[in-house]
């Protein structure tokens, strides 16, 4: 099944993601990080952070939690999901994110390779009031089905 | 606590950490937090269809957990920039280390920089993630020189 490659260079529509205070913990407690900084604002704020900050892979809570729909966008793509593989994760972070911020982020596909090993770059970029506060780039592959020359 | 970009040497390492063995248990609450809940994370019936041995732990979790690495070092301002490849399969038993290296240090754009290696290998020493991080660890001194 091939790509349709008129999505490359795509917005998909904007979505509105509140970052609570709770989610930044249970995302912690799921890797068994334990720094106080994700834990007690008492904490983050003799660190010098505002209040509890979210951790670096926070962004795939965002995108997950955020976007939902991804998944059928996949699909729309023609990206089989049953056999995809993430080959590659990218963040670049311009301002710590924090608990209560909303934020705004749009996925837009950012490249596309049809053939035997297909692969498709999602970028989501994070505002903040306006501002980039993160911008997240998101690598998979589809390998050839097995049998497949 | 910050780095101090004097007291860094290309070469130094990261402290390393190492994990308690992956669970199946893990997985199901790293579901819950991320919200990837593909199922060959959690049903192994599913995992198995899908041609694996059994589940296998969310790529993003081994991330996370090399970014635990990181912001336990450098914190969480600092880091400008964090990218990974996925290179092999975590499955539910293995014992993940954690490990990096200063690999540059330069100064750009009014900032001083340190650009690491970092990956995450199990008890074989099997490479399961690998990438690179750039952390700000202070200031550059800018000469304003007269017109």
């Amino acid at each position: 099944m091939g790509l349709d490659l008129s999505y490359k260079g795509k917005d998909f529509p904007s979505f509105t993601f509140e970052v609570e205070r709770g989610k930044i913990k249970e995302l912690c407690m799921a890797i068994g990080d334990d720094n106080p900084i994700f834990f007690e604002k008492e904490a983050a704020r003799k660190a010098g952070y505002e209040d509890t900050p979210a951790p670096l892979t926070f962004p795939t809570v965002m995108n997950f939690w955020g976007y939902p729909e991804i998944w059928e966008r996949m699909k729309d793509i023609g990206i089989d999901v049953q056999r995809l593989l993430h080959a590659k994760e990218e963040y670049e972070y311009l301002s710590p994110i924090y608990p209560g911020d909303m934020i705004t982020g749009t996925v837009s596909v950012d490249s596309m390779r049809d053939g035997a090993m297909s692969m498709v770059t999602f970028k989501s970029t994070y505002t903040r009031e306006g501002e980039t506060v993160l911008v997240a780039k998101m690598t998979i592959i589809i390998p050839p089905v097995k049998g497949d020359a | 606590m910050d780095l101090n970009y004097d007291s860094i040497s290309e070469g130094d390492k990261i402290p390393s950490i190492t994990k308690e063995p992956i669970t199946q248990t893990q997985l199901v609450r790293y579901s819950g937090a991320s919200g990837d809940f593909n199922p060959i994370h959690t049903v192994p019936e599913y995992a198995i269809q899908a041609g694996l041995e059994g589940t296998i732990a969310h790529g993003m979790l081994v991330m996370g957990i090399l970014g635990q690495m990181i912001s336990s070092w450098a914190g969480i301002r600092a880091v400008k920039k964090y990218g990974v490849s996925f290179k092999g399969m975590t499955k539910p038993g293995e014992v993940l280390t954690a490990s990096g290296e200063v690999k540059k240090k330069y100064e750009k754009e009014g900032e001083k920089l340190i650009d690491c290696t970092v990956k995450i290998e199990d008890q074989a020493g099997d490479l399961k993630v690998e990438g690179k991080v750039t952390i700000a660890v202070g200031k550059a001194v800018v000469i304003i020189e007269a017109p």
